[in-house]
């Protein structure tokens, strides 16, 4: 009883070990079957390359970044096309529309071949199962290979003539050689170097005097500034507009002045009478004349009568008279004064 | 005299693999005849399978821990930390967990049933059995290459596990890595092209190692010195049959999964 009892611990024990590790090898065959889309619901389209850089079977298929397939079969049906199947999970068959393209990329820098699936233009209808995708090119490392024979040939000729250049050069000839053997070209450099550079000092000091008279032409306190004032402007504004003005005015009166003058001339009036009438410049010249005669006789008269009152000042009967005078002056002067 | 003497060991070598290929036509011709000794068979796959699973649960953990552990800075030197996952799992599904499992169970189970079966045979027990009526080779030897024959595979599967598990724990501490991400990543990287393949070689693995194990005890000279020898060389001869199955097995895989 004991042995059997034994035995059956033994076999349940055993049981369960066996269940656990087929568990787990189930358990895992599931998880990676899920991976490769073998479960649930999926769909079967196409997509054609020229060239699959390798693919696998079994490589995923990515649409906007998700995992929605694998690669179920590669076979090639000309000289230039590879069939590629994909199996899409039926959900994802339902956002992916019929000009969708495929294209080659790799899981990370060196990670295996996967599908990415471009998205097509909204107005084209679904992908149904069983429908066919065009692929995008993809530049292989041949065509890289190829530009860059071509580009290694072109470099092969530059190189070749550059030796010619140098050659020539080396030998003398031509104006570059000329330039690289000429001493005096590399004094006259060296001197023009020299003034550039003053003349670059020159420069720089000379911004330097412009940035600061830009910067004082902000200041109000010039006349630049000033204009800049929006004030000012406008007191200027206000004051030509009365300079157009006034100077509407003296066009009036310039007007009138030269109708007036060309009256005097022309007309009948005094004024001409006396611009045109030559005997009456000397009539009025011997006027003039006489006047003077006259003022002069008046001048020494006066000084005479003037010689008359001083003397009368200092005779007795008319003494008292002017002393009144004077002091009443005096009184006037200290009333001015208080 | 050298040519002689090697001439002797390529005889010796070859009479050995004619005689294990004996042993194993044997296997094959009986294991399938009446009667089978199904008791006998369960018991030996608790000994075998049971009995090793802690060894091998241990053995996996640590590799899994060890092995990520080491591969750690030098995939953080290429900023590919990401990979570790799976890196790991494909190395260990595809060959460090069958042939680490493997070596482990040659080494406890080869040995231990070279000097079961050695013994027996110089106590004469196995003599014994012959003269009772009951069948040694279906009682001892089939249903012991059968035992580790289907034990081994679950092993390794077990052990697997455990190692990921292990791994799993390293980027959990040091990545911050959660169960989930770590095992999507393990099983997104993972193809049947893997896993079927290890677990085929696995079945080889455990009956090379029942074959090997069988045939050096059932084989066993006379005296305690023999006895020694066959579980010596149980495990030595396993050993080296199991590389040879492993690059075996690669081989074909190639040719099925292109790997």
């Amino acid at each position: 009883m004991k042995a059997l009892d034994k035995t059956t611990a033994q076999k349940i024990k055993l049981a369960i070990f066996v269940i656990a590790g087929l568990s787990l090898f189930i358990l895992g065959v599931y998880l990676i079957g899920n991976q490769q889309s073998m479960f649930g619901s999926n769909a079967r389209i196409f997509a054609t390359f020229n060239n699959i850089n390798g693919l696998k079977i079994g490589n995923n298929v990515r649409y906007g970044g998700l995992n929605v397939g694998t690669v179920k079969g590669i076979r090639m049906v000309n000289d230039s096309t590879i069939v590629v199947d994909l199996t899409i999970k039926k959900d994802a068959l339902g956002y992916i529309r019929k000009n969708a393209k495929a294209a080659l990329g790799t899981d990370g820098l060196v990670g295996n071949m996967i599908i990415n699936i471009v998205p097509g233009s909204e107005e084209i209808g679904l992908l149904n199962a069983e429908d066919t995708i065009h692929s995008y090119r993809r530049i292989t490392t041949e065509d890289m290979l190829s530009t860059l024979n071509v580009t290694n040939e072109n470099a092969a000729m530059l190189t070749a003539d550059l030796l010619k250049i140098t050659r020539a050069i080396n030998s003398g000839e031509g104006t570059i050689s000329y330039l690289l053997k000429d001493s005096t070209m590399a004094l006259n450099l060296e001197q023009s170097i020299r003034y550039f550079r003053q003349t670059a000092a020159s420069t720089s000091k000379m911004i330097s005097h412009m940035d600061d008279l830009i910067v004082s032409l902000n200041n109000k306190n010039n006349v630049i500034g000033l204009l800049r004032d929006s004030v000012t402007a406008n007191q200027l504004k206000s004051v030509v507009s009365n300079l157009e003005t006034t100077g509407n005015d003296m066009n009036k009166l310039v007007a009138n002045l030269n109708a007036t003058v060309t009256r005097a001339k022309e007309g009948d009036g005094a004024i001409n009478y006396l611009s045109n009438d030559k005997s009456l410049v000397k009539k009025i010249d011997t006027s003039v004349n006489s006047l003077d005669a006259t003022l002069h006789n008046l001048n020494e008269a006066s000084i005479k009568l003037n010689e008359n009152l001083e003397a009368l000042k200092h005779n007795i009967l008319f003494r008292g008279y002017f002393k009144k005078l004077e002091k009443e002056k005096e009184k006037q002067l200290e009333k001015e004064i208080k | 005299m050298g040519t002689q003497k090697t001439i002797n060991s390529l005889q010796v070598f070859l009479t050995e693999v004619g005689d294990i290929s004996y042993f194993a036509g044997r296997f094959f011709t009986d294991v399938f005849k009446r009667p089978f000794e199904f008791k006998e068979f369960l018991r030996q796959c608790y000994n075998m399978g049971n009995r090793s699973l802690l060894l091998v649960g241990v053995t996996g953990f640590i590799i899994g821990l060890v092995f990520t552990l080491q591969s750690r800075p030098t995939l953080q030197e290429f900023g590919a930390v990401a990979w570790m996952p799976s890196m790991v799992g494909i190395s260990i599904i595809r060959e460090i967990g069958p042939i680490i499992t493997a070596l482990i169970c040659a080494g406890r189970i080869g040995s231990g049933i070279g000097a079961e079966l050695g013994s027996m045979r110089v106590t004469e027990q196995i003599d014994a059995m012959e003269v009772s009526g009951t069948n040694p080779f279906k009682y001892l030897v089939i249903t012991r290459i059968l035992a580790t024959t289907f034990m081994l595979p679950i092993l390794v599967i077990i052990g697997d596990a455990i190692a990921l598990y292990g791994s799993y724990l390293v980027e959990n501490i040091k990545g911050d890595v959660s169960f989930q991400l770590y095992f999507s990543e393990v099983f997104s990287s993972l193809e049947f092209g893997d896993v079927i393949p290890s677990t085929i070689k696995s079945f080889f693995f455990g009956f090379a190692i029942g074959l090997v194990g069988c045939y050096k005890g059932y084989n066993c000279d006379k005296g305690t010195e023999g006895v020694g020898l066959a579980a010596n060389s149980a495990v030595v001869y396993t050993s080296l049959l199991l590389f040879v199955i492993d690059f075996v097995a690669v081989l074909v895989a190639d040719l099925f999964y292109e790997l």
